[in-house]
């Protein structure tokens, strides 16, 4: 069963002029215990939908689903309320600036307290010792993240640590609850390749051991599939394909998954030293300005005249795409009869 | 050899410095490459290990405590000399920090051209757009304002910026680590070809892997302001000698 | 290849020509906008406006109420004081001093704070340094202490006034500009400035004042509150314009002992000042709100 159930959730801004369809009938499920990916480059809504999830857009935005359901239970009939104790206990979610999801002045150590869930003692000097145990299970908590000096680093105060640090504490704090769901936005955007290494081993520890599943968001397509077992692919609000990362990384069927692969020298293998990579015209459209038909259509290199309609949703061999003119089939077909 | 560095160094001294206060570390320590015409450079290196100061000290925004700089075998002074500023480029990090925003695009690439030439208006007018036309924008964009140009499109007009005094040499601070991939894969195709084109030399500062494998010639890895390692990129990306160098290229 | 002309009739406006839009679209700070306009009309042009001079007694008519009371006369409209003077006519002519005075002393301490403001900001080191420290004490002596404290030097008086309110404001214009442009120059677009070859003059004129506009405009308009409530109050005080004046401040202590009998000479002035500090302070809210949104 899913853990994650999304079908056809549309978000839209309402401004002066006229409404914004942010994100398009997006359908995304989740399996328990899945690493997901959901890679866009910026402006395709994916931070809009992981906001969405979690409940935390604000109320200029509207959301409509046909269906929106988490773990079994209809997120959007829920009331405010239940939704934050939803993301209290099940969902967690880490941002691509540790040092701004921290209190820079506070100690590491009352940050960390403070999230953990209050043990209930009884006694005279229970609040001592409630303390004593918290800090206990805080110290727990950072070694399991994979931080050996806690002494030091639980002193300290966000400026003073690195920044790969500062992820770890702030990983340490959305799991200090075991959510079954965590949702990073893009948690190594800033990072060196040394510290993304450690953290994508320390989340595939987390999600092997306590099944926990996550959901991660990049703007970059290599990261992305590093870390998971599933893609999707987003453009200007539309998903333009999904499916399991290798195959799609290996065939892809949509026209932007292709580009997004070949622009990237690490997948395609052996280029000629300085060669100019394969590219798509023009840019990103903005949202106000979002061609009709397919979103990608003024851009792709396949297009034709049907392009101008936008195409439906479809799936084949376990993967949905929006596309007149899928790439890849052939190949896809023969795969599976091996 | 377009420009030589021999034993940069920069120490950051306290302003006001007691006699008890320890000498503080030097930012950049020792640091000696030569680039060739039509050359590029890697430099890699953790957060803190220097290599922004290094960009910096390189670019001329700021002043050696020792060491050398040749350019085309002649010693230059990189803060005061014109000539200098001219010729080596900086394209920064963040292209919205790095433009005005309240001058429109236009004028300031006029203004940089005026400082850096004598040629008449119509001349600096055609030239400019000729600049905006070599990194793919359009003629329209001179009218533009920083915000409203979406990232992809600022760093062409940074980079525009710096072709356009016609340089040798073209510094780029992380400039490419924080976009998004096609827009990446553009301005890669883009500094390949005016490389091709004019044969620019060029120094990036990146921990993007896929960078250095696929356009530079060079690389340096600096730890703590020192260099630990320098050589050819395939030679380094086969056989690290160091495993410091190894960790950060996530071998 | 790259020319077709679709932008050509798509106007491109500053940042600051934008959030003027953005100004323009709030009624509530168009019509504070306005008010102040009005005064600024009224104190240039209070002879041809006013039914009467300020000092003409009407000595058949004291303490007339305003004409939509039942023994108001529509002659005066907002009634007569003690003396007999129209008080419409005193409160416009009294725009001259209020508004209109500290419109002026404002624009001169903007000049000269912004001049001394630019070379605490552009200079460093010693100098630099003495300059911020004394502006330092300047600024943590309240405005209106200060003033008092001038005119107890200088004695009494509308100019001396004026003097006060400036110099009180002059260290707030400094203060602004010296912090305004030591944030500017820490940015990068001014080392790539410097880069480009800009230096000195050059470089604050073409680079930096374009941005400095912004806080100088937002400043001036707190400034200009603040000097419009010093002189009323100074003028209430009794050490700033002195009697006869039609000076908001002075008419509302001249009537306070009327109070009861005709309240009217308290409730106009009063009624003034209140609006003109308030119309100031909703445009200058809406100037920062307009260019915080286009920042955005």
């Amino acid at each position: 069963m899913s853990l994650l159930d999304i079908k056809n959730l549309s978000i839209t801004l309402k401004t002066e002029n006229g409404e914004i369809t942010a994100v398009d009938r997006v359908s995304l499920s989740l399996a328990d215990g899945e690493i997901h990916a959901l890679a866009g480059e910026s402006g395709s809504g994916k931070s809009l939908l992981a906001k969405a999830i979690s409940g935390l857009l604000s109320d200029d935005w509207s959301v409509i689903a046909d269906r929106m359901f988490y773990n079994g239970e209809d997120l959007q009939a829920m009331d405010y309320q239940d939704r934050r104790e939803l993301m209290g206990s099940e969902i967690a979610m880490i941002f691509q600036d540790p040092e701004n999801s921290l209190d820079p002045i506070m100690r590491i150590e009352e940050q960390l307290i403070e999230t953990l869930p209050k043990p209930d003692s009884k006694g005279p000097f229970s609040f001592f010792r409630a303390h004593k145990r918290l800090r206990q299970s805080a110290i727990s908590l950072l070694h399991q993240v994979g931080v050996k000096d806690h002494e030091r680093l639980l002193k300290a105060y966000p400026h003073d640590v690195s920044e790969g640090l500062c992820q770890k504490v702030v990983i340490a704090m959305a799991i200090a609850h075991r959510p079954r769901l965590l949702i990073a936005d893009e948690p190594t955007a800033t990072m060196e390749p040394r510290a993304q290494g450690q953290l994508f081993r320390l989340l595939r520890k987390f999600n092997q051991l306590h099944n926990m599943s996550i959901l991660l968001l990049s703007h970059d397509l290599y990261t992305a599939a590093q870390l998971s077992n599933r893609i999707t692919m987003m453009y200007c609000g539309h998903v333009v394909e999904s499916g399991l990362t290798k195959r799609m990384i290996a065939h892809p069927v949509h026209p932007y998954t292709e580009a997004m692969v070949n622009s990237t020298p690490s997948f395609s293998g052996q280029l000629i030293h300085k060669s100019s990579l394969p590219e798509l015209r023009g840019g990103v459209p903005t949202l106000q300005h979002l061609p009709i038909g397919c979103r990608l259509g003024p851009r792709c290199p396949y297009a034709q005249k049907e392009c101008v309609e936008v195409p439906a949703l479809k799936r084949f061999k376990g993967r949905s795409y929006r596309c007149h003119f899928p790439l890849n089939l052939e190949a896809l077909r023969k795969k599976d009869k091996q | 050899m377009i420009l030589a560095a021999r034993y940069l160094t920069k120490i950051y001294k306290p302003r006001f410095a007691m006699p008890w206060t320890p000498e503080p570390a030097p930012a950049i320590d020792r640091i000696c490459f030569e680039l060739g015409e039509g050359e590029t450079l890697a430099i890699i290196g953790a957060a803190g290990s220097g290599k922004t100061t290094l960009a910096r000290v390189l670019a001329g925004a700021e002043t050696l405590t020792e060491g050398t700089l040749l350019m085309e075998g002649q010693r230059v002074d990189a803060v005061t000399s014109d000539d200098y500023h001219k010729n080596i480029r900086m394209v920064f990090q963040d292209p919205s920090a790095s433009l005005n925003p309240n001058i429109s695009i236009g004028k300031q690439l006029d203004s940089t051209l005026r400082l850096s030439s004598k040629l008449s208006d119509a001349e600096r007018k055609k030239r400019v757009m000729q600049t905006l036309q070599d990194v793919g924008l359009m003629d329209e964009h001179a009218e533009f304002y920083p915000d409203q140009l979406s990232t992809g499109l600022k760093h062409r007009v940074a980079l525009a910026r710096a072709l356009i005094t016609e340089p040798k040499v073209i510094i780029a601070d992380e400039s490419l680590s924080s976009v998004d991939v096609s827009v990446r894969a553009k301005l890669i195709n883009l500094l390949l070809k005016l490389q091709r084109e004019r044969n620019l030399s060029y120094i990036m500062i990146t921990h993007d892997r896929e960078i250095i494998e696929h356009m530079c010639d060079k690389m340096m890895v600096l730890q703590s302001g020192r260099t630990i390692e320098y050589g050819q990129v395939e030679q380094i990306l086969n056989q690290p000698k160091e495993a410091y160098s190894r960790q950060l290229l996530a071998l | 290849m790259l020319r077709h002309e679709i932008y050509d009739d798509a106007r491109m406006p500053s940042p600051l020509a934008r959030a003027l839009v953005e100004f323009r679209k709030h009624p509530v700070y168009m019509a504070a906008f306005y008010w102040l306009m009005l005064l600024f009309a009224l104190s240039i042009f209070a002879p041809f406006v006013a039914p009467y001079t300020p000092d003409t007694q009407h000595l058949g008519e004291l303490l007339v109420p305003p004409s939509w009371y039942k023994n108001g006369q529509v002659e005066f409209f907002f009634g007569t004081d003690d003396l007999g003077r129209d008080i419409l006519t005193r409160l416009i002519y009294g725009a001259r001093y209020s508004f209109g005075m500290a419109l002026l002393i404002m624009t001169v301490c903007a000049l000269l704070g912004t001049i001394i403001g630019v070379f605490a900001g552009m200079t460093r080191g010693l100098k630099s340094s003495i300059l911020h420290h004394v502006l330092d004490t300047v600024l943590s002596i309240p405005s209106l202490l200060l003033a008092i404290v001038v005119i107890a030097i200088l004695g009494p008086g509308l100019e001396q006034v004026l003097i006060a309110v400036g110099l009180a404001q002059v260290p707030q214009f400094v203060r602004t500009l010296n912090n305004a442009i030591r944030e500017e120059l820490s940015k990068t677009y001014v080392t790539a400035a410097t880069l480009d070859g800009e230096k000195g003059p050059r470089l604050f004129i073409f680079t930096l004042l374009p941005n400095l506009l912004e806080p100088i405009l937002v400043q001036f308009t707190t400034s200009l509150s603040t000097a419009i409530l010093d002189i009323a109050a100074l003028g209430f005080l009794k050490l700033g314009a002195q009697a006869p004046t039609p000076e908001w401040g002075t008419m509302l202590s001249g009537g306070l002992e009327l109070i009861y009998r005709a309240p009217w000479t308290v409730a106009f002035p009063g009624f003034a000042i209140l609006i003109s500090v308030l119309s100031v302070n909703v445009v200058g809210e809406g100037l920062r709100n307009s260019i915080g949104k286009v920042k955005q």
